[in-house]
């Protein structure tokens, strides 16, 4: 496979150094792209166009020989097109399977990390909407507090005005 | 000193995740204070239907009050409650109606706590999102601990819990990312507390060759334990575990050992055992190459740490923040995010020998340093002796 080693030290495992080169090696994996993708694709047959019965093929062959110049010239081009064509579709068949296994394996990556983005997404809603409660809770509490303190500061002039009064009483 | 803990569900045959660390603590603590645990009469998590019928009694040496849950959960509304409140802006009066919803609701364990709140010195609420924990806090908020044991889940998010985290005396994390995740949500960082999780009670003996032998598993295998379950990422372990033996030829195999609410695949390299017990559950991890943790929602994972105490290493869902958190404070496991980090890690702690035994002896060191019984005791006494301290100041 030509794989990189894992270097351990056994006497000192460090689990996080372990998992750094694991977590390398799946990368280098990944980038290495394609693969072995040829042995996916459906091998394709060899093609004799000039395969026959024996001893009929040898007399066909014979009557058809005054023509023969003329059979090349009609049959050759389209042999050679015909085989072109093949290799071409073999191609392409070979492409599209590495395509898909290309896709198929982003899609299950992109499905893992939508499942956890969603997971982070549900706790920050939950997260922002306790943040809102918690603020307008503030927000009233703060209100309650300056309507006690206007009170408490008339009740303190009060108690001013009527301390001067007593005083003013007992000084008399 | 006498303190209480109060428990949505409290018995020896509850094996849920804040329940069973509930019972350990308190079994624990029991050396060093007066030891109560005040708890409802359910026994089981979805209807909360009542189920032990004696009021007090003993388990394990310590005395057990138990409450009438008034109201059962309907779960198909509960559903639809929480979903609709996940969904839509709301007031707060909706989330105490899920709350109420959520149950358990036994006020009378409330009024108790009101009542006799002088009587207890502390009381220690486990599980956040219960409506004991929520009204328990707010009735003797200067004496409540809360053990939260909360997870990355959106209820967290939601405004009575923001309150909540605030109001306790103190608050006893499980992880570093459960302690980061409240003080998010709610700002609470002036609230005492401290990171400290829970043991575990491993047996004097066990074995993984009679596991091997018991259920003829002569090779590799890596070992699934818990409830198996879409929210605990088992989905995706199976698709993983399956394209990787397609690819790869291993004749590894993935043991499953819990209780099941999904469709396992048919598989000839997928065993499923059913529940073990807690003596074959040990067996089941001794015979392990690797434990293999899918979740994507933890606040702790005692699995994990049971894992480290044999000295296994363990392969995580690096989504669960808790998990990838753990495995690299430990140095005990690997983690994966995609399929090639699942292909490419397995397949690296399957060829080694040496990093199996690397990664499980460290991840012993660590279950010892931080998770070992005396440990956690100490936190629990050192926090107990500050609130002391400022309280006579």
């Amino acid at each position: 496979m030509g794989q990189e080693k894992i270097e351990i030290d056994y006497d000192r495992v460090d689990v996080a150094r372990i998992m750094d080169q694991i977590k390398e090696r799946i990368a280098a994996e990944a980038g290495a792209e394609p693969r072995s993708s040829g042995s996916e694709a459906a091998p394709i047959p060899e093609l004799d166009f000039t395969a026959g019965q024996g001893r009929m093929r040898r007399v066909l062959l014979k009557l058809m020989s005054p023509f023969r110049p003329l059979v090349k010239l009609l049959i050759l081009p389209v042999d050679e097109e015909h085989r072109r064509t093949v290799l071409i579709l073999d191609h392409t068949n070979r492409r599209l399977d590495r395509l898909i296994a290309e896709v198929e394996r982003d899609r299950r990556v992109t499905i893992e990390r939508l499942d956890r983005l969603r997971e982070y997404v549900k706790l920050l809603h939950h997260l922002c909407h306790n943040l809102v409660i918690e603020m307008s809770k503030l927000k009233i509490e703060e209100e309650a507090l300056k309507t006690k303190t206007r009170i408490m500061e008339k009740d303190f002039e009060f108690l001013g005005k009527r301390e001067k009064a007593l005083e003013k009483e007992l000084l008399k | 000193m006498k303190i209480a803990f109060v428990v949505q569900r409290y018995g020896l045959e509850i094996n849920g995740g804040a329940e069973l660390h509930c019972r350990w603590v308190a079994e624990h603590m029991k050396k060093h204070a007066e030891v109560e645990v005040l708890t409802t009469r359910a026994a089981d998590y979805i209807s909360w239907k009542n189920h032990y019928t004696r009021d007090v009694e003993a388990i394990n040496g310590i005395r057990v009050r138990r409450f009438p849950v008034s109201r059962t959960r309907n779960p198909e509304r509960f559903g639809r409650l929480q979903d609709w409140l996940l969904r839509h802006e709301h007031r707060e009066a909706d989330e105490l109606r899920w709350l109420d919803e959520e149950g358990p609701m036994a006020p009378g364990l409330i009024q108790f706590l009101k009542d006799s709140e002088k009587a207890y010195d502390y009381f220690f609420f486990f599980s956040y999102r219960y409506y004991h924990s929520y009204w328990g806090v707010k009735a003797v908020p200067r004496r409540s601990i809360l053990v939260p044991t909360a997870e990355r889940d959106p209820v967290v998010g939601l405004r009575i819990f923001q309150d909540l985290f605030r109001t306790p005396r103190a608050i006893i994390y499980n992880s570093v990312e459960e302690r980061k995740m409240i003080n998010d949500v709610s700002r609470n960082e002036h609230v005492p507390g401290d990171v400290v999780g829970v043991g575990t009670e491993v047996p004097g003996r066990y074995s993984g060759e009679a596991f091997r032998r018991k259920h003829s598993l002569p090779g590799p295998y890596i070992l699934y334990l818990g409830r198996i379950d879409e929210n605990k990422g088992c989905h995706k372990l199976f698709e993983y575990f399956v394209r990787f033996k397609r690819e790869s030829g291993s004749e590894v195999k993935l043991v499953l050992a819990g209780s099941t609410v999904m469709q396992i695949p048919s598989h000839p390299d997928i065993v499923y055992l059913g529940f073990l017990g807690d003596e074959e559950k040990f067996d089941a991890l001794d015979g392990a190459e690797i434990l293999v943790m899918p979740s994507f929602y933890e606040s702790l994972s005692m699995v994990t740490l049971e894992a480290w105490a044999l000295g296994r290493p363990v392969l995580a869902n690096a989504l669960c923040d808790v998990l990838k958190g753990q495995c690299l404070r430990a140095n005990g496991g690997l983690y994966y995010e995609t399929y090639p980090e699942f292909r490419e890690t397995l397949s690296l702690l399957l060829s080694s020998p040496e990093l199996r035994r690397g990664l499980g002896d460290n991840g012993r060191r660590y279950f010892q340093a931080n998770y070992a019984w005396d440990v956690i005791e100490n936190k629990y006494l050192a926090l107990l002796d500050r609130l002391e301290k400022e309280k006579g100041a």
